[in-house]
């Protein structure tokens, strides 16, 4: 990866380029590279992000650039750095990135992703909660759950969840120590004995996607006691928090009654897993308005997107705010769009466009779209 | 002209002057009627590299006097502005949205340059890459280029019958009539293919001589050539 | 003179009488020989009175003519009452006004001796407040010329014999006027086959400079004329002139093109140039109240040593969330190459995102004027940022669908 890097850039330009780093490990990355970009590895791409979890506009930016690259900003560094230093015997820390529309959380809790992937975590990631719960209702298939009542199950989406888990997971669940605790019988013939491997659980879930939910709720129970165990140290990443706690869906029952978060049988595991009373992980929780309805978008702070219920559910956590590219980054920017062809025209393109797009990420991106 | 007007000394020469008079300083309206400024407002130079151009001859006091009208809401001196691209959006546009008309074009840029990157990560040799127009404004201004028309056909009557006459065409007829054949073109599409995808497809087999919009500029060429005889119909 | 009239009527019949017996030719010479008595003054028919013993000789008319019954026509003796009626109206009237403005002085406490008509318009604003919105419908007192339209004099004799020589194209003062321009064209054109027979060039710093200056309006053109004018004629009246204009050699009719050509009141972006006020940290900074464009108002505020921030409503430029009108509102910082040395503090209401972002770039471009040098003044005025976009909606017609649109037509 590094030499094609190397290659590339030789064949293009000769003079210096200021806008990437050769730093491809989070773990390494510290603030003389902040602004600058990064590479990420194909194939750790792939594992990672596989069913979500990179903004759909960036992923037709990485196929247009044939790679993918990050840059490395402060808040992702801030957290970072916090992970490390903190004592894996506590509670876990909770920490909220919050910000304007397109200002960059997804992609900053993709960074931390790879950090956690690369520092041996286990992942617990869920790419964009609306998918689950507001999108439109006639591609979605839903049934009423059978272990609890009056809950609605949402069998194909857990089902796919349990898939991109088991991607971003391969490497522990095959040669970590991860073992049920206690037996689960889901039906007269099938049952899960104690002290089998995560990775059949899931397994099962994936085949069997009837009970893919009930999967869920049991292997993140499981998750939580192994952590205590200190069998593993776990890393939550979830997007659009927001969104459980907005009061309706965009589900409803075969007899038409619109649906309330509370009342899908997905939300508890997730809940459950972001409270503090466990310890050895790291929780990262990202606040969007673009989770909510157009008419609840007036403003991107958290006290006003969680609602009363999140923020008790949440309190206390840490927040970070993701702000617009400053100076250095919004020139690194331009100049990475300039190399890879994304950007062209006379450099005073460069003010114009600062001041148009107002140093947004992603309205600069657009602007410089048909450029 | 000095020399006719020499051996015509007799003659009134404003009849000779006639077909091409314009004084310098009259304007070219924009529209034919009044509009709400009156006559004497100039229209507005606003691009870098005209107004360095009237300063080269000296002439920007001179127009400095005079009062000028405002540019419009779509027109800025910033260097990514093209008139042709504001032209195209307005042709775009319907009943009246602006930035509908906008966003569409803007994506179908961006299609056009992704198709172009794409192409040009896939060429082997340097000679292929740098034959590659990566602008998606250079791309169509080439396809506008192929697909304006030299001729138009005018429908003459003559004896109770209507012949088609090839005709000259203006510049500004043959500009609106290469946007129109694309913007056609690119709504005859399938139900499922958004229009910025189409329209990229359209303007880069344009760009390319080749695709639906320059076959039918072709087909007008050629039942012009074919209607050599009649073009005396315009005269007689 | 009535003696003289009665010796005149006798002298007359007799000379009649002896006309009919010898030819004319022979009876001029023979009275010239014989001209004993001096005929003064005599009141002939024509209005053309001349003193001169020969030309009232010549200007003797044949027995038939003068014994017809000397009638006046119908339409001069209309006119001739028309106009005297007028006169002794117009007379009445300046009596008055001046009467009146003499009481008006005294109302107001002034000297009548010394009352000018600026202090009667302030004399009646302030008698007779109005708040009418429109300053020729309010109460005026002007003198009667300006108040009442001028005729024109006598276009025709005695006779009917019409003294302009294009009286029968109903417009003779614009048509003369036509006429004027189409000579000067001609004479121009001789001027130019003589210099360019001398094989000399055109003198480039005698040329007329008419950006200053417009062409009268219709109505300045009807008023100068005292004749009431098409549309097209008046196209065509513009149409000739700038033919005129056109010609090389078009400054040896100076004087007759500046006649019909008004100054325009020249370079009101240069005049008032406001001086930016310092707040407590030193920054200079300009205001500039009542922008407007369609229905947005709103205000603007510049601070020049700054750094590119722009501030609208209390938020950033995200205010807009279109790039159109976002690109508008930047346009006049990147066109002066100022968009990191100025902050822009923007409060604007009403209207939608097209008249707020055209009313701030307006505003914009009016306070930055403060904070540059001449050349890029002149820049923005070619521009045409600085013009205030004073156009607003149409509004729509009766029995009609929109303001221009009309029903489908249909053929019959």
């Amino acid at each position: 990866m590094l030499s094609r890097n190397i290659r590339l850039l030789s064949r293009r330009y000769s003079q210096a380029v200021t806008f990437r780093t050769t730093e491809s490990s989070p773990t390494q990355q510290n603030e003389n590279q902040v602004g600058l970009f990064y590479t990420m590895n194909n194939d750790v791409c792939k594992q990672l992000f596989a069913h979500g979890g990179l903004p759909k506009s960036f992923m037709k930016q990485t196929k247009t650039f044939t790679e993918t690259a990050l840059m490395v900003r402060l808040p992702a560094l801030d957290i970072i750095d916090c992970i490390k230093v903190t004592d894996l015997n506590k509670p876990v820390v909770r920490y909220v990135l919050y910000g304007e529309k397109g200002a960059g959380k997804s992609l900053t809790l993709a960074h931390l992703l790879h950090f956690a992937h690369e520092d041996g975590f286990l992942i617990v990631h869920i790419p964009w909660v609306s998918d689950w719960l507001r999108r439109l209702p006639r591609d979605k298939e839903m049934s009423n759950s059978q272990s609890r009542e009056g809950f609605v199950d949402i069998p194909l989406d857990a089902a796919a969840w349990l898939l991109h888990f088991k991607m971003q997971n391969q490497v522990l669940l095959k040669t970590g120590d991860l073992k049920t605790s206690k037996e689960y019988v889901w039906s007269k013939r099938e049952s899960t004995p104690a002290g089998a491997p995560l990775a059949e659980l899931v397994e099962h879930g994936i085949a069997r996607v009837k009970y893919a939910c009930d999967v869920i709720d049991v292997l993140l129970k499981e998750i939580k006691l192994l952590s205590n165990a200190k069998k593993c140290k776990t890393f939550v990443a979830i997007d659009g928090f927001n969104s459980f706690f907005y009061p309706l869906t965009r589900l409803s029952t075969p007899t038409k009654k619109k649906v309330a978060p509370e009342e899908v049988s997905l939300t508890a595991p997730f809940m459950e897993i972001t409270k503090n009373d466990w310890t050895n992980g790291a929780i990262v929780v990202t606040t969007d308005q673009l989770a909510v309805p157009e008419d609840r978008q007036e403003n991107y702070l958290p006290k006003y997107l969680l609602y009363q219920k999140g923020f008790e559910h949440l309190d206390p956590f840490v927040p970070m705010e993701i702000g617009r590219y400053t100076e250095r980054e919004f020139l690194s920017c331009a100049s990475y769009y300039r190399d890879r062809l994304w950007l062209r025209g006379p450099p005073e393109l460069e003010s114009e466009l600062k001041l148009a797009s107002a140093c947004n990420p992603y309205n600069f991106m657009e602007l410089c779209a048909p450029l | 002209m000095n020399s006719i007007r020499y051996k015509l000394s007799g003659v009134t020469c404003s009849v000779l002057q006639a077909a091409n008079f314009r004084p310098a300083y009259i304007q070219c309206r924009l529209y034919s009627g009044p509009t709400s400024f009156p006559d004497f407002f100039k229209n507005p130079i606003f691009r870098k590299e005209e107004q360095a151009k009237l300063i080269e001859i000296n002439e920007l006091s001179k127009l400095a006097i005079s009062p000028v009208k405002p540019p419009g809401v779509s027109e800025t001196s910033s260097v990514y502005y093209d008139p042709l691209v504001n032209k195209l959006i307005n042709h775009v546009m319907k009943m009246g949205k602006k930035q509908l008309a906008r966003e569409l074009v803007e994506k179908a840029f961006e299609n056009v340059k992704r198709i172009q990157i794409e192409r040009y990560h896939l060429a082997s040799s340097a000679e292929a890459k740098a034959k590659i127009i990566l602008n998606p404004k250079d791309i169509l201004h080439q396809a506008i280029e192929n697909c304006r028309p030299l001729l138009q056909l005018l429908p003459i009557k003559r004896g109770g019958i209507v012949y088609q006459v090839p005709a000259p065409i203006t510049e500004k007829r043959s500009l609106f009539l290469a946007i129109k054949w694309l913007l056609d073109a690119t709504n005859d599409k399938e139900r499922t293919i958004h229009f910025p995808q189409q329209f990229a497809w359209e303007l880069l087999d344009a760009a390319n001589n080749t695709g639906k919009v320059v076959k039918r500029k072709q087909d007008l060429h050629r039942q012009c050539e074919a209607n050599r005889a009649y073009a005396h119909y315009r005269w007689q | 003179m009535k003696m003289y009239l009665n010796s005149s009527k006798m002298l007359l019949l007799t000379r009649i009488a002896l006309k009919h017996a010898f030819p004319k030719t022979g009876l001029s010479s023979y009275f010239t020989k014989k001209s004993t008595f001096r005929i003064q003054n005599v009141y002939m028919y024509s209005s053309k009175a001349s003193s001169s013993t020969e030309n009232v000789y010549n200007n003797f008319t044949d027995w038939e003519t003068l014994s017809r019954k000397k009638k006046v026509s119908k339409a001069m003796k209309a006119y001739l009452e028309r106009a005297k009626e007028h006169d002794e109206f117009m007379k009445r009237q300046q009596f008055e006004f001046n009467i009146g403005k003499r009481h008006l002085a005294n109302m107001m406490g002034e000297d009548p001796e010394t009352f000018t008509q600026k202090d009667v318009d302030r004399a009646i604003e302030y008698l007779f407040p109005s708040g009418i919105y429109d300053p020729a419908a309010r109460p005026l007192m002007k003198p009667p010329e300006e108040v009442f339209p001028a005729r024109k004099a006598a276009e025709f004799d005695e006779a009917g014999r019409p003294h302009h020589f294009l009286f029968y194209t109903g417009k003779p003062n614009f048509f003369k006027l036509l006429y004027d321009a189409a000579e000067n064209i001609q004479l121009l054109h001789k001027y130019e086959d003589k210099v360019i027979r001398k094989k000399e060039t055109p003198d480039p710093n005698a040329s007329l400079d008419l950006n200053a200056s417009v062409w009268l309006t219709k109505d300045q053109l009807e008023q100068m004329l005292v004749e009431a004018i098409n549309d097209l004629e008046y196209d065509n009246f513009k149409l000739v002139m700038d033919r005129l204009v056109s010609l090389p050699y078009s400054y040896r009719c100076k004087e007759f093109i500046e006649k019909y050509r008004k100054t325009l009141s020249t370079q009101r972006f240069a005049l008032e140039i406001p001086k930016p006020s310092y707040d407590e940290n030193g920054c200079a900074f300009v205001t500039t109240y009542e922008c407007l464009r369609k229905k947005a108002r709103g205000d603007v505020t510049i601070k020049c040593p700054g750094s590119g921030k722009i501030t609208i409503n209390g938020q950033d430029l995200t205010y807009f969330e279109d790039t159109q009108s976002r690109e508008q509102v930047i346009f006049p910082l990147i066109f002066t190459g100022m968009e990191n040395k100025v902050d822009v503090v923007a409060n604007i209401e009403g209207g939608g995102p097209s008249g707020q972002s055209g009313a701030i770039r307006w505003g914009i471009a009016w306070g930055l004027r403060s904070f540059v040098d001449k050349s890029m003044l002149e820049a923005m005025q070619v521009a045409g940022l600085l013009t205030r976009d004073h156009r607003r909606r149409e509004r729509k017609k009766p029995g009609q669908p929109g303001a221009r649109k009309k029903p489908t037509w249909k053929k019959r």
